[in-house]
């Protein structure tokens, strides 16, 4: 026996690995950039780097600076894996696999309950 | 730091590890960096390489999406539960944990065996389709997560092991790919291959799950995060591709003898 669905099924996983990997290499070429204005810059990767705050990223990025790009490189990064949850949420959704809808959202919960613990415990 | 990223992306890529078990004594030994900065970065080049990986899995079809999907939930919790300790556990524990976990994964190299054929997989026959109406819901439930040609079985066991998964990854700032293959594959009853392409799929959510705590706490450093990640990605690049025209015997007995001397370095680490 085939899973249920089995072509849309690869379908779907053609598109999210796609997906994946579109990211992956954005991303690697965001930190490459960000590592080589680092590196111009003659910033030593053990000088501790700024913060992260999402309101400075656009600042940062046009004054070209290594840590706006290394920042959202690194942002990049991180949401690749939520994305393809996303994607996979939707190309479920649309294909009526209400459990693997449910599971994603569980997923995304579970990472939205993470953010917020993070951010009660640095307040 | 972009060298030793490199070199231990490739190590990882040629053992069928993730790098993580090697980025974080590199940046802790090797560049003074605190064990939660260097989990930090760690998870970072982690989620890095399995996208890639999970990417060409997804592709190729080799990934099981369902199977991963479900067990990925349970990771992510158990990395919310880590992510959250981590912070609160006093760094030399961790460090002597670190140490065990080392040695876990020395042993399991040394003693695994040349070529690995793995337990006998519970294939598909057409009686299970005829009585597919009298099914429990836990055995639709497996249908639905069984691939072509294998079922799954023992959810209970994944559901519980992928959890521990996902606690040892936020901790340690691997990719826990050492705890899901062995679990898929021989718990399971998924097929070598595809456990290997399911627990590559898997270790995104589960390290970006942590990740995102490890962030917002400011436990990731750009400056360092950035060379490392782009060296073990490369460093996996390389791998992949030297995989077939390296002795893999010897380079797991030099990788065995890296982690011994690895894990009495962080025991050492603990003990001051």
């Amino acid at each position: 026996m085939t899973p249920p669905n089995a072509s849309q099924t690869a379908r779907a996983e053609w598109r999210i690995g796609r997906l994946l990997i579109a990211m992956t290499y954005t991303s690697v070429a965001i930190l490459v950039i960000g590592v080589g204005l680092m590196v111009a810059a003659g910033i030593s990767p053990l000088a501790g780097g700024p913060p992260f705050d999402p309101g400075d990223l656009v600042a940062e990025l046009q004054e070209r600076s290594p840590a706006g790009f290394l920042w959202l490189g690194l942002v990049v990064v991180i949401a690749t894996p939520i994305a393809r949850v996303i994607g996979a949420a939707l190309t479920f959704g649309l294909h009526r696999q209400w459990i693997m809808v449910g599971i994603a959202i569980a997923i995304l919960v579970v990472i939205a309950a993470g953010v917020a613990i993070a951010l009660a415990a640095t307040v | 730091m972009l060298g030793g990223g490199a070199a231990a992306g490739a190590f990882g890529s040629l053992l069928g590890l993730g790098g993580g078990i090697l980025i974080v004594p590199l940046l802790t030994l090797g560049f003074g960096l605190s064990l939660p900065e260097a989990v930090g970065v760690s998870l970072v080049s982690v989620i890095m390489t399995s996208s890639a990986a999970a990417g060409v899995y997804l592709e190729r079809h080799v990934a099981n999406l369902r199977l991963g999907m479900t067990l990925e939930l349970f990771t992510a919790m158990g990395a919310l539960v880590g992510g959250s300790i981590a912070f609160v556990l006093d760094e030399r524990l961790l460090s002597a944990l670190f140490a065990g976990l080392l040695i876990y994964v020395a042993i399991t190299m040394a003693r695994a065996p040349a070529h690995d054929h793995g337990p006998e997989i519970t294939t598909l026959e057409e009686d299970d389709v005829e009585d597919d109406e009298d099914a429990t819901p836990t055995e639709r439930a497996l249908d639905r997560l069984s691939g072509e040609g294998y079922r799954v079985r023992n959810l209970g066991r994944g559901i519980v092991g992928s959890t521990g998964a996902g606690l040892a990854s936020a901790l340690f700032g691997i990719g826990g790919g050492i705890i899901k293959v062995p679990l898929m594959h021989l718990a399971m009853g998924v097929p070598l291959r595809v456990a290997t392409a399911t627990s590559n799929l898997m270790i995104g959510i589960t390290a970006a799950a942590s990740a995102v705590i490890y962030l917002v706490r400011g436990e990731i450093d750009p400056y360092v995060a950035g060379p490392t990640a782009i060296g073990v990605f490369v460093g996996a690049t390389l791998g992949s591709r030297l995989s077939h025209r390296i002795d893999l015997r010897y380079l797991r007995l030099l990788f065995v003898v890296v982690l011994v001397y690895t894990a009495v370095q962080m025991l050492l680490r603990a003990l001051r």
